[in-house]
């Protein structure tokens, strides 16, 4: 574990609280009927019934319960798990799922976000070949409630890349995600960190030329924070957060996290460079 | 015009941040960005000025002449008249 980790009852809280036992799942919520296809957060309760035969019902303290039809892909198990299911047991419990990938670097997490398919995950794992180790992929959940800084708790989902973002990256294939899912586990290079650790940066990934970055300011700031991802819905459900809180929450992490956009180029043949100056800005970064 | 400009503090959710006013509209979630001038006028909108003593203060401060300033003041605090951020414009 990283020197710099801080002392905090988030992973092993999570971890508790998403342990998996098998049996039935109710079929409805807070009164509302619940169809395969569908998953609902009522006060400290969330169901999701998958359209594959898969069932998740959690209530705060009690862990989750799945359920499973007889023909299912046991594969997609896990990606339920730790995708959405996930998500609800860390609002639930006060913490923020936020869309994005992230590494650590000299006590810091710097992350990367943007829309499904933007390269947050292809840049992350990369970047294991300048040696910075993996801290999360795809979600990463923060700790907004100490007033000073923005905690990140470890990532808890197993990194998944695509055949070409494992050439990329040179992170290690492992199995394939699922048969319908054209990507594997992979493990990259310098490994994964669990720690938690302040998040130093936010980085938006954009698409466009030429390569630069570029600080975001002032009311943008908030508007870049104020996702409308799927996982930050289930925070708002959670937290019962109004109009009002949920400013209040995005103006309290905008004011203590540097954000900046990237942009570069969708160019196999520029990945490295990039990566390389991404590389290069965190470091530097580590050593002021 | 004599009335006191003042804030409806039910109407907004406000917080500063790079040097700009960011405003929250609580109806319909809008953000509104306050930047330069404006963001020196937000915490003059303090209940004890009216438009006409506002105007002047800006006049002064600035050193402009009222007409040619009142225009945008007037667009500016229609602007937040009509979001409802403040009453007596």
């Amino acid at each position: 574990m990283d020197e710099t980790a801080l002392s905090h009852p988030g992973p092993a809280l999570l971890a508790d609280e998403a342990q998996v036992r098998y049996g039935p799942v109710p079929r409805e919520l807070g009164g509302r009927a619940m169809p395969p296809g569908s998953m609902l957060l009522v006060d400290d309760c969330f169901l999701l019934r998958s359209l594959t035969g898969y069932g998740y019902f959690y209530r705060k303290g009690e862990g989750v319960i799945v359920e499973r039809d007889d023909d299912v892909d046991p594969a997609e198990e896990a990606l339920w798990l730790n995708g959405s299911v996930y998500a609800a047991i860390a609002s639930i419990n006060g913490y923020l799922p936020f869309h994005a990938s992230a590494v650590a670097w000299q006590g810091g997490v710097y992350a990367f976000s943007g829309p499904s398919g933007a390269g947050k995950s292809t840049l992350a794992a990369a970047l294991g070949q300048h040696g910075l180790p993996l801290f999360c992929d795809d979600t990463l959940v923060l700790d907004v409630s100490d007033p000073d800084k923005v905690l990140c708790l470890p990532g808890h989902k197993r990194l998944k890349l695509t055949d070409q973002a494992l050439t990329l990256t040179g992170a290690a294939a492992q199995e394939k995600v699922a048969p319908m899912v054209d990507k594997h586990y992979a493990e990259p290079v310098a490994g994964t960190l669990r720690a938690v650790l302040p998040l130093a940066r936010l980085t938006f990934l954009e698409l466009g030329e030429p390569v630069e970055f570029a600080p975001i300011t002032g009311a943008e700031r908030l508007a870049r924070l104020n996702d409308d991802h799927y996982t930050a819905e289930l925070f708002a459900w959670a937290q019962n957060e109004g109009l009002a809180a949920r400013f209040a929450r995005i103006a309290h992490i905008a004011g203590r996290v540097p954000m900046q956009r990237l942009t570069r180029p969708h160019d196999p043949d520029r990945f490295a460079e990039v990566t390389a100056l991404v590389a290069h800005q965190i470091k530097q970064e580590g050593q002021e | 015009m004599t009335a006191m400009l003042v804030k409806n503090p039910k109407a907004f959710s406000e917080t500063a941040i790079d040097g700009e006013v960011v405003l929250l509209n609580l109806r319909d979630g809008t953000f509104f960005s306050l930047t330069g001038t404006a963001a020196l006028i937000w915490p003059l909108l303090d209940g004890t000025r009216s438009r006409t003593a506002l105007l002047a203060e800006l006049a002064r401060t600035h050193g402009e002449v009222e007409a040619v300033i009142a225009p945008d003041l007037d667009v500016f605090l229609n602007q937040l008249a009509k979001a409802r951020f403040i009453a007596g414009a």
